[in-house]
C-alpha cells in the first residue's frame, strides 16, 4: 500500500522534472536569435557567418530539437549543464555555490513558520472568540496582501537606515570573519521578512482546522468523560496538523516564489537572486538551471513532505481507505 | 450559532475608489506625471507635493496614480485570459473524465509544483517587453488554480438530475457544456478570480520591483519600488512607503470581498 | 445482588424543575424526577424529546449560550453552583459517559491503547503498566481480542469499538454509568450482547445507571422509567408498572407498538 503510494509519487515528481526540463529547454529556443547572440548580446550583429558558423555547431545548433534536447538532458544527467555565457564558467558550479545560501534561508523560513504558526494557531484555535482569535485572523489577512519587498523596504528604512541597528544587504560583513554569527545577524531582515509574509496563512490555517476539531465529536466524548484539557489539546493537534502539513507541502513552491524577491531585495547571493540576474542579462545556460534545481529541490521537499504525511496519518499507514 | 455575514460594503466602496481614480488619473493627477522640476528633488510630502517628489523632481501622487493604470490593467487583461484558459482545460478535464482526466490533472499538479514567479520570469526572459505582453505572460501562467475547481465543478455538476436529463435529450454538447454546466459554476469562478486578481497585482508589482517587468521608465507602484531602493540611501523614505500602501490597501480590499464571498458561497479553494 | 435492595430514598440524584433554554426556545422545562442510587434508570423518548438535553444537563455540558434554570442535586450537592472545574473533576471522579456513535468516539489517529488509558487510569492517576494488567483483563471478559490495544478506530468496527467504551466503564467503576442510546448505532446481534454486558456490569459493580434510549426493549433492562415527549416529562414509575399499565397516551402508543 505504502509502496504503491510512494511510487505514484515518485513517478509523479519525475513528470515534474520533465516538464520543467522541457519548459528551461525549449525557453532557450524560443528566445530571439540564438545562444550566439545571447553570448555576444549587442555585438552579434557584428559577427561574421563564419563565425556565427562556428557557435552555432558548438551549441549543437545545427540538429533538430529534440535530438538537442535528448543531448542536453543526457548532459544534464551526469550534472554538466554547460557553461554561462556571461562568466564562463560551469553552470553547475555556480549553482552550487548559491545552493546552500538560499536553503538555509528556505529551511530556516520553513521551521520558524511552522513553529510559531502551530503555537498561535493552537492558542488561538482552541480560545474561540478570544481577543488572539480574531487578533489572528485579521493578521492573517493583513499580511498575506503585504508584499514582501514591501515589508522588506520598510524594515530597511527603520532598521537599517533609521536606527542602524541592522544590516540591509549582503551575506557577511566585508571586514568580518565570515563566521556563523556574522552570517545570522545578516540572515535577521530577510528571515522576518519571509517569515511575516507566511505565518499568517499558516497560522490561520491551522487555527481553523483546530477549531473544526475541537467541534467534533470524539472531543465531546473526551470531555464529558473528564479527560484532561492537556489530553485534548494534544489530541485535536494530533488530528489538526494533518491537513496543516499537507497545506504546507501545496505552499512550498511559494516559499522559493517569496526567496527570489526578498533574496534581491536583501542581496542575498542564492539561486533567487541568480535566476533574476541571468534573466536580466539573459544568460539563458545559467537561467536554465537555475530553474531545473529548483524544480529538483523542490521535488525533494514535497517527497520529504509526503513521507511526512504518511507518518502522521495512520490510514496511509494501514491501509484502509487513502 | 451561525453569525450574519456582513457585506462587505466598506472595502467594495474604497476598491471602486481606487479604481475610478486609477481610470480619471490623468484628470485628477495635480501634476503631469512625467513632468521633471529640478529645484524640486526629493522633497519630503508638502502643500504642493501631498506625497513628495522623486529624484527628478516628478510629483509621487501623480506617478502613483497614472501607474495605477498600468498596474491594474496588467492584472485584469491576465486575469481574464486566465480564466478563459482555466474554464476550458478544467472544463474538458471534468466533463470527459477518464484517461484525458488524468493525463490532464498530472500536467496541471506539475505546473503547480514549478513556483509561479519562476515560470513568469522564464518567459519574461523571452519576451520582455510591453505592457500587453506581460498581461500575456501571465494570464498563460495564473489558469491552474481555475482549472483545478472548474474541473471539480464540473464533475459535481455533470452527475446531477438536470444535465442527465439534458444529455437523454440529446442536447447538443456545448449547451450541455456553456447553458447548463458553466452557468452553475459562475459562483465558485467568481470567488477564484476575486483571488486571481489580487495575485496578479502582486505577480506584477513583484516582477516590476525587480525589475523585468513593465520597462521601468513606465510608472508602475513596483516600478516605483524599484527604484525606491536608491531612493531610500538618500532619506526619501516616502518613495518607499506611499507605492507600497497603494499595493496593500488594493490588495486587501480584493482580499477581503473575496473572504466574504467564499464564505457565503459554496466554493471550496 | 443486594445493592437491588437498596430501593426507597436512597437518591443519588435530584432533578427539580429544570428548564434549559437556548436563543430564547425552550429545549425542556419543568423537568422533575429522581435517579435512585444503584439502580438502572431508562429516560425514553424520541429525536427533540429532550432526553440528550435531560443528559447534558446532568452532565453539566449544555452549549455556552444555553441558559438553565432549577437544579441539581448529586449526592446533595447542587450542581448549578459548582464552578466548571469542579463540574469536570465530578465527570471525571464519579461519572462515565457512553456515547451513540462509537466510531466517531474516538480521535482517528491515537492507537486504542492510548485512548482507553486517558478514558480510564490516566483520570485516576494511575501509571501505564498497572493499566495494561487490568484492561487486558476486562478486554477478555468483553470478548475483545488483546491486540485491540494496538490498533487503530478505523480499523475496528462499530461494534468493537462500543465495547471498547463499556471496558472503560467497567475499569473507571463510575457511580453512576450514564449511556446516550448507546446501542441505536449497531446492529440487532450486537444491541443484544451489549445489553447482556450492560446488564453484567451493573450487577458487578452495582452502578447507578443513566440509559437513554429510545427502544423499549433496551429500556426493559431498567427498575424505573421517565418518559419524555415535547421536553417534558409525561410519565414516571417503575418499568415493570408502566408496561402493564401506561397511562399517557403517548407512553400506550409506545407500549401497544412495542409488543
Amino acid at each position: 500500500m505504502i509502496a504503491k503510494w510512494l511510487g505514484k509519487r515518485v513517478i509523479m515528481g519525475t513528470i515534474v522534472l520533465i516538464i520543467v526540463s522541457f519548459l528551461s529547454f525549449f525557453m532557450m529556443h524560443a528566445a530571439p536569435g540564438n545562444p550566439a547572440t545571447a553570448y555576444y548580446g549587442g555585438n552579434a550583429q557584428t559577427l561574421t557567418t563564419g563565425e556565427k558558423e562556428r557557435i552555432e555547431q558548438a551549441f549543437g545548433l545545427d540538429k533538430p530539437v529534440l535530438f538537442q534536447y535528448g543531448t542536453w538532458l543526457g548532459e544534464a544527467l551526469q550534472g554538466n549543464l554547460g557553461y554561462s555565457a556571461k562568466e564562463g564558467r560551469p553552470v553547475s558550479t555556480i549553482l552550487l555555490e548559491r545552493l546552500p545560501n538560499t536553503l538555509q534561508l528556505i529551511v530556516l523560513t520553513l521551521f520558524l513558520v511552522t513553529i510559531t504558526s502551530i503555537w498561535l494557531g493552537l492558542q488561538a484555535g482552541m480560545k474561540e472568540g478570544s481577543l488572539l482569535d480574531r487578533g489572528l485572523s485579521i493578521f492573517s489577512i493583513a499580511s498575506s496582501a503585504i508584499p514582501p519587498f514591501w515589508l522588506g523596504i520598510l524594515f530597511i528604512m527603520v532598521f537599517s537606515i533609521t536606527l542602524g541597528w541592522l544590516p540591509s544587504s549582503g551575506m557577511n560583513d566585508v571586514r568580518g570573519d565570515g563566521g556563523l554569527v556574522d552570517r545570522l545577524y545578516h540572515m535577521v531582515l530577510p528571515l522576518t521578512v519571509l517569515v511575516i509574509s507566511h505565518v499568517g496563512i499558516f497560522a490561520r490555517f491551522l487555527q481553523d482546522s483546530v477549531k473544526v476539531e475541537n467541534h467534533s465529536y470524539y472531543v465531546q466524548v473526551a470531555r464529558a468523560n473528564g479527560v484532561s484539557e492537556r489530553e485534548i489539546r494534544s489530541m485535536i493537534l494530533r488530528n489538526a496538523v494533518i491537513p496543516y502539513i499537507n497545506y504546507v507541502g501545496v505552499t512550498i513552491p511559494s516559499f522559493f516564489g517569496g526567496s527570489i524577491v526578498v533574496e534581491t531585495l536583501f542581496s542575498w547571493s542564492g539561486l533567487g537572486q541568480l535566476l533574476v540576474k541571468s534573466v536580466m542579462v539573459k544568460d539563458f545556460p545559467v537561467l536554465m538551471g537555475a530553474i531545473l534545481i529548483i524544480g529538483v529541490v523542490v521535488v525533494i521537499c514535497l517527497f520529504i513532505i509526503d513521507v511526512l504525511m504518511i507518518c502522521l496519518n495512520p490510514r496511509l499507514r494501514r491501509g484502509g481507505f487513502v | 450559532m451561525r453569525t450574519q455575514r456582513k457585506y462587505p460594503l466598506f472595502w467594495i466602496v474604497l476598491l471602486a475608489l481606487i479604481f475610478t481614480t486609477t481610470i480619471f488619473s490623468s484628470l485628477l493627477a495635480p501634476f503631469e506625471p512625467n513632468a521633471m522640476d529640478m529645484n524640486q528633488i526629493y522633497k519630503a510630502p508638502n502643500a504642493t507635493h501631498l506625497l513628495g517628489t522623486d529624484q527628478l523632481g516628478r510629483d509621487v501622487l501623480s506617478r502613483l496614480l497614472v501607474g495605477g493604470k498600468v498596474t491594474l490593467f496588467i492584472a485584469i487583461i491576465s486575469v481574464v485570459l486566465s480564466s478563459i484558459i482555466g474554464i476550458i482545460y478544467g472544463g474538458i478535464s471534468g466533463y470527459f473524465g477518464g484517461a484525458i482526466d488524468a493525463v490532464m490533472m498530472r500536467i496541471l499538479e506539475a505546473f503547480l509544483t514549478i513556483p509561479s514567479l519562476v515560470i513568469v520570469l522564464a518567459l519574461q526572459a523571452i519576451m520582455q517587453g510591453s505592457v500587453w505582453r506581460m498581461a500575456m505572460i501571465m494570464g498563460v501562467t495564473g489558469w491552474f488554480v481555475t482549472a483545478r475547481i472548474v474541473r471539480s465543478e464540473f464533475i459535481r455538476l455533470k452527475e446531477l438530475e438536470f444535465v442527465q436529463m439534458a444529455k437523454m435529450f440529446r442536447t447538443p454538447l456545448w449547451k450541455i457544456l456553456f447553458g447548463h454546466l458553466l452557468r452553475n459554476c459562475i459562483p465558485a469562478i467568481f470567488v477564484v478570480t476575486i483571488f486571481n486578481f489580487a495575485g496578479a497585482i502582486f505577480t506584477e508589482v513583484s516582477l516590476s520591483f525587480l525589475g523585468i517587468g513593465v520597462p521601468p521608465a513606465t510608472p508602475s507602484w513596483g516600478t516605483m519600488l524599484y527604484t525606491a531602493q536608491n531612493d531610500l540611501l538618500v532619506g526619501a523614505w516616502w518613495m518607499g512607503l506611499f507605492p507600497g500602501l497603494f499595493i496593500f490597501v488594493t490588495i486587501l480590499c480584493v482580499q477581503v470581498i473575496g473572504g466574504t464571498f467564499k464564505q457565503g458561497g459554496r466554493s471550496h479553494i | 445482588m443486594e445493592v437491588l435492595s437498596n430501593k426507597g430514598g436512597d437518591h443519588i440524584f435530584k432533578i427539580e424543575n429544570v428548564a434549559v433554554h437556548l436563543n430564547g426556545k425552550y429545549l425542556i422545562h419543568d423537568v422533575s424526577f429522581t435517579v435512585p442510587k444503584g439502580q438502572i434508570t431508562a429516560v425514553i423518548g424520541e429525536s427533540g424529546s429532550g432526553k440528550s438535553t435531560t443528559l447534558s444537563a446532568l452532565l453539566g455540558m449544555l452549549p455556552a449560550q444555553a441558559v438553565m434554570e432549577g437544579s441539581i442535586l448529586f449526592n446533595e450537592r447542587n450542581l448549578m453552583e459548582l464552578s466548571e472545574q469542579e463540574r469536570a473533576g465530578l465527570r471525571k471522579k464519579h461519572f462515565f459517559t457512553i456515547f451513540q456513535d462509537a466510531t466517531n468516539s474516538f480521535s482517528p489517529t491515537l492507537k486504542i491503547k492510548q485512548q482507553l488509558y486517558r478514558l480510564t487510569a490516566s483520570r485516576l492517576g494511575q501509571k501505564e503498566e498497572a493499566f495494561l494488567g487490568k484492561i487486558t483483563a476486562i478486554l477478555k471478559d468483553l470478548n475483545l481480542p488483546e491486540d485491540v490495544l494496538n490498533r487503530y478506530p478505523f480499523e475496528l468496527s462499530g461494534g468493537m469499538l462500543q465495547r471498547c467504551m463499556l471496558a472503560c466503564a467497567f475499569y473507571n467503576e463510575p457511580d453512576v454509568l450514564m449511556a446516550d442510546e448507546p446501542t441505536s448505532a449497531l446492529d440487532m446481534l450486537h444491541q443484544q450482547e451489549f445489553i447482556k454486558l450492560l446488564k453484567n456490569l451493573h450487577a458487578r459493580l452495582g452502578a447507578t445507571i443513566i440509559l437513554i434510549t429510545h427502544d423499549l426493549g433496551v429500556a426493559a433492562i431498567a427498575d424505573s422509567m421517565i418518559v419524555m415527549k415535547n421536553g417534558e416529562i409525561v410519565e414516571a414509575g417503575q418499568v415493570a408498572e408502566i408496561f402493564k399499565e401506561p397511562k399517557h397516551p403517548y407512553t400506550k402508543r409506545l407500549v401497544a407498538n412495542h409488543f
